[in-house]
């Protein structure tokens, strides 16, 4: 049973296109999984199990009629929290939305349904995709599924833990510092934030309008492309989506990197922000991969890690306040103490300090853009391995220099992968990114580097 | 470190209470520490960006009108 919920989105799309696997099967087995073992790892806070065997058994006969429809087609997939999904409670974890029941379903829903993907349920998140890990919310917080007595990070936190647990292929999350990509790097599965304006945010609960990104997370980063495939594209009720060619992502997957040129920004890791020493090696360890396979490096300057984190966290408190500002008034008892924490005093930056964050947002989204018209892409670690599954301090949003918020800022596209794991069996993680809308030659640099090494072929045992 | 070099004297408890009060949040005395403490942060990040510009410096958020017309026009 468990195997079958182990395969990819791609082999599963492989067999079920040549008859050998049942959408049906594959379903009811994810969802024997998750009712086995998701009491272990509460990744899910929503499970809509008859929806899931309804859709199915639909697939199921219309792929017998006239073939599948798309790669995704009997596929089973589940969403973060803050998705919109019709008729089915999206709660963001939190008391102030228990009985949210939306009556549309989000862009990406609508482009999965579509699709003809099988909706196992929702997954959990930190409280509005931002404040925890948190005990005094709706739902209590997910664990990892290496070790759960770790954080799955945050805040698309259930969304990769179901994952890499193998409780469903494909899930969506959403990144406003590194919310896709931190849970991606803990959880040793691939993650994507695509650039700013591919894939629509309409019907996310918003965290920052102007950096928020919807994006895939996945086994392997061949399954981030199809899933990319599937919910990238303009959407006009979207005002930031992007009207651009979406190019076909899978074809991009060549397995040649010869020639690719690398970025490394040196004085972040060495001087702003340095990882601690075995983050370190096995990120050179993941360039040695990459210099192997026909790849050249070269360190790169970036502003620093201090202005693109004072312009994110600016930026996002604003509206972050703004977005809850009638409740934080009315009903502040209601909130996470986490979330409360980092968002009150949102309502005491004035308009001057927001303005002067978002001039200084073009500054660093043309300096990044500049640099990476050098090199093909940068790469860095995308986070340490995991740590205790424990209250931190809500400040810490403040004090923690981030390596991944920049590319909020900048808007460019940026993929974690899992880059081996340290002594305690914990995933370390690779970030790789791209220039503006070039998601392929991310995605291309991460699934040469996941064919090239053995990552892929560990799974948690829990 | 302000614009001008000189640094801007401590907000007392007081004082962001005052601020908290014109912004419109009145919390219950248990948040207040919350509110203090957190603006203790923001502040030093908005202290920092607070460097002159030219006034013609465009922040990254202009209108778009593009985003906003109508499909059918």
């Amino acid at each position: 049973m468990s195997e079958l919920t182990f395969l990819t989105i791609a082999e599963a799309s492989s067999r079920i296109a040549g008859h050998e696997l049942s959408p049906v099967e594959l379903t009811e087995a994810c969802l024997s999984r998750i009712a086995a073992l998701d009491s272990q790892l509460d990744s899910f806070v929503t499970l809509t199990a008859e929806r899931a065997r309804a859709e199915a058994k639909a697939a199921e006969a219309a792929i017998m009629a006239s073939g599948p429809r798309s790669r995704l087609h009997g596929i089973p997939y589940c969403l973060k929290d803050i998705f919109d999904t019709a008729g089915i409670r999206t709660t963001a974890m939190s008391k102030l939305l228990a009985d949210n029941v939306p009556t549309r379903d989000s862009h990406c829903q609508e482009k999965l349904a579509a699709a003809g993907s099988v909706l196992l349920g929702k997954n959990a998140t930190w409280e509005f995709a931002h404040g925890g890990p948190s005990w005094d919310v709706l739902f209590p917080p997910a664990r990892n599924p290496w070790d759960r007595t770790c954080s799955p990070a945050g805040s698309s936190s259930g969304s990769a833990a179901a994952v890499a647990a193998g409780f469903a292929p494909a899930t969506l999350g959403s990144d406003t510092g590194g919310s896709i990509r931190g849970p991606a790097a803990a959880c040793g599965i691939a993650g994507l934030k695509p650039t700013y304006g591919l894939v629509s945010r309409r019907g996310v609960l918003p965290n920052c309008f102007s950096q928020d990104h919807a994006g895939p997370l996945a086994w392997t980063t061949e399954d981030v492309a199809i899933l990319l495939q599937a919910i990238a594209g303009h959407d006009p009720e979207d005002p930031g989506s992007a009207d651009v060619a979406i190019p076909d992502y899978s074809a991009a997957l060549t397995g040649s990197i010869k020639g690719l040129v690398i970025g490394v920004p040196t004085a972040w890791l060495e001087k702003e922000a340095p990882p601690s020493p075995a983050t370190m090696a096995a990120f050179e360890a993941a360039l040695a991969v990459f210099r192997g396979l026909g790849a050249s490096v070269r360190p790169v300057t970036l502003p620093s890690i201090e202005q693109f984190d004072d312009v994110k966290k600016t930026i996002a408190i604003s509206e972050l306040f703004t977005i809850h500002a009638a409740d934080l008034r009315k009903r502040p008892e209601l909130f996470g103490a986490s979330l409360r924490y980092r968002i009150i005093a949102g309502g005491l930056v004035r308009a001057e300090d927001y303005i002067q964050a978002m001039r200084l947002r073009t500054d660093l989204a043309r300096s990044l853009q500049a640099v990476l018209s050098t090199v093909d892409v940068l790469m860095l670690p995308t986070a340490e391995p995991a740590g205790k599954l424990e209250p931190v301090p809500h400040s810490s949003l403040f004090t923690r220099p981030s390596l991944t918020a920049a590319f909020n800022v900048g808007g460019n596209p940026a993929l974690s992968v899992c880059s081996g794991f340290d002594a305690r069996g914990l995933p370390f993680s690779l970030q790789i990114v791209g220039r503006l809308f070039d998601e392929a030659t991310v995605l291309r640099a991460g699934d040469a580097y996941e064919k090239a090494t053995p990552w892929r072929d560990r799974r948690p045992v829990f | 470190m302000t614009s001008c070099g000189m640094t801007k004297p401590p907000l007392t408890d007081d004082d962001i209470k005052r601020l908290a009060q014109q912004a419109g949040i009145d919390l219950p005395a248990e948040f207040m520490p919350e509110l203090i403490e957190a603006y203790g942060h923001v502040r030093q990040m908005v202290e920092r960006l607070s460097t002159p510009r030219p006034r013609g410096d465009e922040p990254a958020h202009v209108f778009v009108a593009s985003a906003f017309k109508p499909a059918k026009e």
